[in-house]
């Protein structure tokens, strides 16, 4: 398996994941179905999650049929340049899902109609849209059987609209570059929200391991928001800098690591808030020891998030271990 | 104008040059990984401080918290050894550098402040609305204290004037 192959297993998940998201999200209004909308919120944070090593593992696809005189460039920027934009939109999709199943759990609202719910609407059928573009485009460099014209770079009516807005690609890296005090302001964001990350998550996760018992399960949930906010911040900032210098990247073996521990990450919160483990969180008054899930859960938590930090410290030191 | 020898005899010093110029990966990167974690613990454990007595997650019962004062003195014991052995690894690099001084005295002052939550907030046996009303200032300087030592800490990755002494 290398990085082409792990593009063209992952690219299905954004496009087919939003259309059945969407599609259940949808659904539950018309059914007024609570649950049937929570699972599809569910599943667009994930699929924004997923987004990420599709869109990080296609410089190395790039990498794979470059040389080959079949294909052309200008395809592989047209569909690079929709990724690009698809996946700001996914990740918007991805944040407001959060955002409204942390506002349900909170509030029980009787109101079918928020302007949560609207903006996730809004923001999932586009990224539907611009997720079957990356698609179609993406398809475009390696099928000429699905050409519809000769020159597929010439587009018409929707097409050409939507391509207004997406970036070109190399000018988008030249942007990132643009100055070293944008970098470092960059990188200045990615290490605020990890200190603001693993301070929230941290405390959590060690009164749940046993530290400081006098410290309640709930009380301690109330930080979340500060942690997923913390979380948004370097997902933002990683993906900028992944577009400033793709290649550095892409090809680093800890840069992977570190990409399959936060997917690893998704996976823990997931069995977190869909097992017993997080009622038993919430009930977990002063004096109380935690069950074993959620310790379990607590443990690989903590030990995930250092892990990303070890990972991506290391990523220097290991650049260009892919070839 | 030329920087002092004595950053030049630091440098040439065989463990200065190991900490630099070694493949291990238990060299350099290792130092700056640990001053990392140790950043996540100082400024993680504090800001969850911070956050509450500005009054975030006020359900959170405040006199606990004390706990994290241990924590943040641990990520502080790392960063400060951590801190000198990256001076040692590039001398000139950080004490040429005017932005290696301004994180110095954010983190001076920070680490102040940790001491006045401690001695003033946490250990003067106050109620929690007279915790909250006293260390509130003294919160919203942390946050900044810590902003202002991170982006200091960040900038003299990219705006060194020497990365070694110049020859």
């Amino acid at each position: 398996m290398n990085l082409a192959h792990l593009h063209l297993l992952l690219n299905h998940f954004p496009i087919i994941g939003t259309i059945v998201a969407l599609g259940l999200f949808i659904a539950s209004f018309i059914g007024k179905n609570d649950d049937l909308k929570r699972s599809s919120l569910i599943i667009f944070a994930a699929i924004a999650l997923l987004t990420l090593p599709t869109f990080f593992s296609g410089i190395g696809a790039q990498r794979a049929i470059r040389r080959d005189p079949g294909v052309s460039t200008a395809l592989i920027d047209r569909h690079e340049g929709a990724a690009m934009l698809a996946v700001f939109f996914m990740l918007i999709t991805g944040a407001l899902a959060l955002i409204e199943l942390w506002r349900r759990r909170r509030i029980a609202t009787e109101k079918p109609w928020s302007g949560t719910l609207l903006a996730i609407l809004l923001f999932s059928l586009l990224t539907a849209g611009l997720m079957a573009r990356v698609g179609t485009t993406g398809g475009d460099i390696r099928h000429p059987e699905i050409w519809t014209v000769k020159d597929m770079t010439q587009e018409t009516g929707l097409s050409a609209f939507v391509h207004i807005f997406e970036p070109t690609p190399s000018k988008f890296t030249d942007l990132m570059l643009v100055s070293k005090y944008w970098w470092a302001f960059m990188m200045d964001l990615h290490f605020i929200g990890l200190a603001l990350l693993i301070g929230m998550v941290g405390i959590l996760n060690l009164r749940v391991l046993g530290f400081e018992k006098r410290l309640t399960g709930a009380s301690l949930h109330r930080l979340m928001p500060w942690a997923m906010a913390g979380f948004g911040i370097n997902v933002l900032t990683g993906t900028l800098a992944f577009i400033g210098m793709p290649s550095y990247y892409a090809f680093d073996v800890a840069f992977w690591l570190k990409i399959l521990a936060v997917m690893l990450l998704g996976l823990n919160a997931a069995v977190f808030y869909l097992t017993d483990a997080f009622q038993s969180v919430e009930r977990l008054g002063p004096g109380e020891d935690a069950p074993r899930l959620a310790k379990l859960v607590a443990g690989s938590s903590l030990f995930l998030w250092f892990a990303v930090i070890t990972l991506g410290r290391y990523i220097q030191s290991y650049a260009d271990t892919i070839h | 104008m030329v920087p002092p020898t004595f950053l030049r005899t630091i440098e040439d010093s065989g463990f200065s040059t190991w900490l630099r110029e070694s493949e291990s990966p238990f060299a350099f990167y290792f130092v700056l990984l640990f001053h990392t974690f140790g950043l996540a613990l100082l400024v993680g454990a504090n800001t969850v401080v911070d956050l509450r007595i500005l009054g975030v997650a006020r359900d959170i019962p405040l006199a606990p918290l004390k706990r994290l004062f241990r924590i943040m003195w641990l990520g502080f014991g790392i960063n400060a050894l951590t801190g000198v052995l990256l001076i040692i690894a590039y001398p000139t690099k950080a004490l040429t550098n005017p932005v290696f001084y301004l994180k110095l005295t954010c983190i001076a002052f920070a680490i102040w402040i940790v001491t006045l939550l401690k001695d003033r907030v946490f250990d003067a046996d106050l109620d929690e609305p007279a915790m909250m009303a006293r260390g509130a200032t003294l919160a919203k300087w942390s946050l900044l204290l810590w902003i202002g030592a991170i982006t200091a800490g960040r900038l003299l990755a990219y705006t060194y004037r020497y990365l070694t002494y110049p020859c």
